[in-house]
């Protein structure tokens, strides 16, 4: 069982909640390249260690937040970002 | 003037209330748990984003509960989200007072949700076989509102005890009431009571 923590919720069993992956940032439409929009939506750094993620608290609140997670360990902390 | 009503519109006052769950109430014998069907209560779910009148009169924070003179229960379901329970057929007055001023609205879901109660010294271990939540008493006290799954289904809770009894009120999407009734009262076997004809999930 992973235990995210849900800055609204507290902490709650992962499978209330949905994970949206880690968090990447939307190039610009009007400059953006082919390979950079591939890059977008398909490739992640997918580190053995701290990533910051977006999750949507399904069961719960309802919102999307922002936490980081240690993909390693499943330790959760709160990200500077959210 | 004549008014033009689209096709199939109905106005919800119009529609005899009729509950998805077709059966009383379940105890065991010892009155150590028991659960009834509650969805005639009247159900008005109020969004009000921060900073609107409608907000700061509710007041209630998400996660709590509070019961106003008028007799009204106000719950803080989710952030910026209240759900308002009063006696059957009480939308119209508890929707009436809200301010609607700024980016809120009000609609009564008091047809669209199930809702049963469940209570009696054995409530919480009850609970804890179908929910994930943690119920101890520091984590969800009487008053807690929170929402998780119950029986794989994704429920509203309040806790709000009875005579100094844990008892927990929770309310569902209507289409889920009679298979979540039915599964309350299945992991309600295991405290001694025994269920009807008609109502079983295996
Ligand atoms: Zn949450």
């Amino acid at each position: 069982m992973i235990v995210v923590n849900c800055p609204h919720c507290g902490p709650r069993n992962s499978s209330d909640l949905r994970p949206c992956g880690e968090v990447t940032t939307r190039p610009d439409p009007a400059t953006a390249s082919l390979s950079e929009w591939r890059t977008y939506l398909y490739l992640r750094e997918n580190p053995a260690g701290w990533v910051t993620e977006t999750w949507y608290c399904r069961s719960g609140c309802r919102r999307y937040f922002t936490i980081e997670r240690n993909t390693a360990t499943n330790e959760t902390r709160s990200s500077e970002a959210s | 003037m004549p008014t033009s009503i689209p096709r199939g519109y109905v106005r919800m006052p119009d529609i005899e209330f009729q509950s998805p769950i077709s059966h009383g109430p379940i105890s065991t014998p010892d009155g150590s748990v028991s659960i009834e069907d509650e969805t005639s209560t009247t159900k008005v779910v109020v969004r009000a984003a921060a900073g609107t009148a409608a907000a700061a009169d509710l007041g209630v924070p998400y996660g709590q509960s509070r019961l106003r003179a008028d007799g009204t229960l106000v719950c803080g379901t989710r952030p910026d989200e209240w759900t308002l329970f009063a006696a059957a057929g009480r939308a119209a007055e508890v929707i009436a007072p809200v301010d609607t001023d700024g980016f809120v609205n009000a609609i009564d879901i008091t047809h669209g949700r199930a809702m049963m109660r469940v209570s009696g010294p054995k409530a919480t271990a009850l609970l804890a076989k179908v929910c994930n939540i943690d119920l101890a008493d520091d984590m969800t006290p009487d008053g807690a509102v929170f929402s998780g799954s119950v029986a794989k289904v994704t429920c509203d809770l309040l806790r709000a005890d009875r005579a100094g009894e844990a008892s927990y009120l929770i309310s569902c999407e209507r289409s889920f009431g009679s298979y979540l009734f039915a599964a309350l009262a299945d992991a309600s076997t295991e405290f001694g009571a025994s269920l009807p004809a008609g109502l079983s999930i295996h």
